[in-house]
């Protein structure tokens, strides 16, 4: 029997046209179906858990929580239970800008004081910048931190849950005042 | 004068030769990979408007079904139908109501018409999707609020762009 000689040192050159074609046609669909500008709306999809506990704190609601936004004063966060109310203000940045990293933190003390309460009212004054509006309710809806965890309480199962949402029920009270 | 014979090298016409085509396969590919990820998935396309800065959150909810507003520093708009205008930041005076300066009459009739037409969908269930330059004060954006609420729009869904 002949013996069939394999050269291992042989180059050989790909044919990379057909994979150029696929390319080609792949491209221009993919060009039309981009979003260079990914765009996104600021909205609460929330767990049914939580969805429930903001219908129950609508219905009922002994604690209130607001948030009174100054681009001169700071951001003032006072809490109204009972006829009693209790305030604690994060001041301005000393460039005069909103100081958010402290206003989350501040949230997050506020939101482990009151577990319970998912609904914050918004109070910003007629001058406060869109833009300012937007990262008080980022730094509002939800712990940076995914480690940290507020309990609520699921009436359905009849067992206590985890969630990460701070105050995701952001509501703007003012739009009426004149 | 002496005439120089140049050297002509022989061209063979019915010649064929590979074109080396393993850079621009690279380039392709590069292309490729960076259009897969910038693809959308998103069932809504929201182009942003001409001129308008979106501010910047971390919400990462896709666009949902709405009556698209707009609000530039030069007007507020329905679509592409400017509804009123926008100077130094604020509403035109001559565009709000003189009575109730939270009110803009030409915005309420708009929304009230759409709200009207509406058998179902995001004009029955009064979503708006609002875009808003970033700079605008809040008593603008108030405004614009105020008087879709009165339409019959109270669901507000602020459109912004990833990123921090």
């Amino acid at each position: 029997m002949k013996k069939l000689h394999i050269d291992h040192n042989s180059e050989f050159e790909l044919d990379l046209a057909p994979l150029l074609a696929v390319m080609v046609k792949l491209v221009p669909v993919l060009l039309v179906s981009s979003a260079f500008v990914q765009v996104m709306i600021v909205e609460t999809e929330l767990p049914q858990v939580v969805t429930q506990a903001i219908e129950k704190q609508r219905q009922d609601p002994k604690k209130t929580i607001s948030l009174e936004v100054s681009p001169v004063g700071g951001i003032k966060i006072v809490i109204e239970a009972a006829g009693k109310s209790s305030e604690n203000l994060v001041p301005l940045k000393k460039d005069g800008g909103f100081d958010f990293p402290a206003l989350h933190n501040a949230l997050l003390e506020v939101k482990k004081a009151n577990p319970e309460i998912f609904q914050i009212d918004l109070i910003p004054e007629n001058s406060v910048p869109y833009k300012d509006i937007v990262k008080i309710m980022d730094e509002t809806r939800k712990a940076r931190d995914l480690t940290v965890k507020f309990p609520v309480f699921d009436e359905k199962k009849g067992q206590t849950v985890e969630t990460n949402y701070m105050f995701p029920e952001i509501v703007f009270v003012n739009i009426t005042e004149g | 004068m002496s005439r120089r014979s140049r050297y002509v090298s022989p061209i063979k016409k019915n010649s064929s030769f590979a074109l080396n085509i393993t850079s621009m396969t690279d380039m392709f590919t590069i292309l490729l990979v960076f259009l897969l990820q910038t693809y959308s998935t998103s069932e809504v396309e929201v182009l942003p408007v001409t001129g308008l800065n979106l501010p910047a959150s971390n919400s990462t909810s896709n666009p949902v079904l709405g009556i698209k507003v707009s609000i530039s520093k030069e007007f507020i708009r329905i679509d592409d139908k400017v509804v009123a205008g926008v100077k130094n930041l604020e509403v035109d005076a001559k565009d709000v109501d003189a009575k109730d300066k939270n009110f803009i009459p030409q915005l309420f009739q708009e929304l009230d018409l759409i709200a009207k037409k509406a058998d179902q969908g995001p004009a029955k269930e009064g979503k708006i999707l609002l875009q808003a330059d970033e700079s605008l004060p809040y008593e603008t954006l108030r405004k614009v609020m105020y008087t879709s609420s009165m339409a019959g729009f109270p669901q507000l869904k602020l459109v912004t762009v990833v990123g921090d």
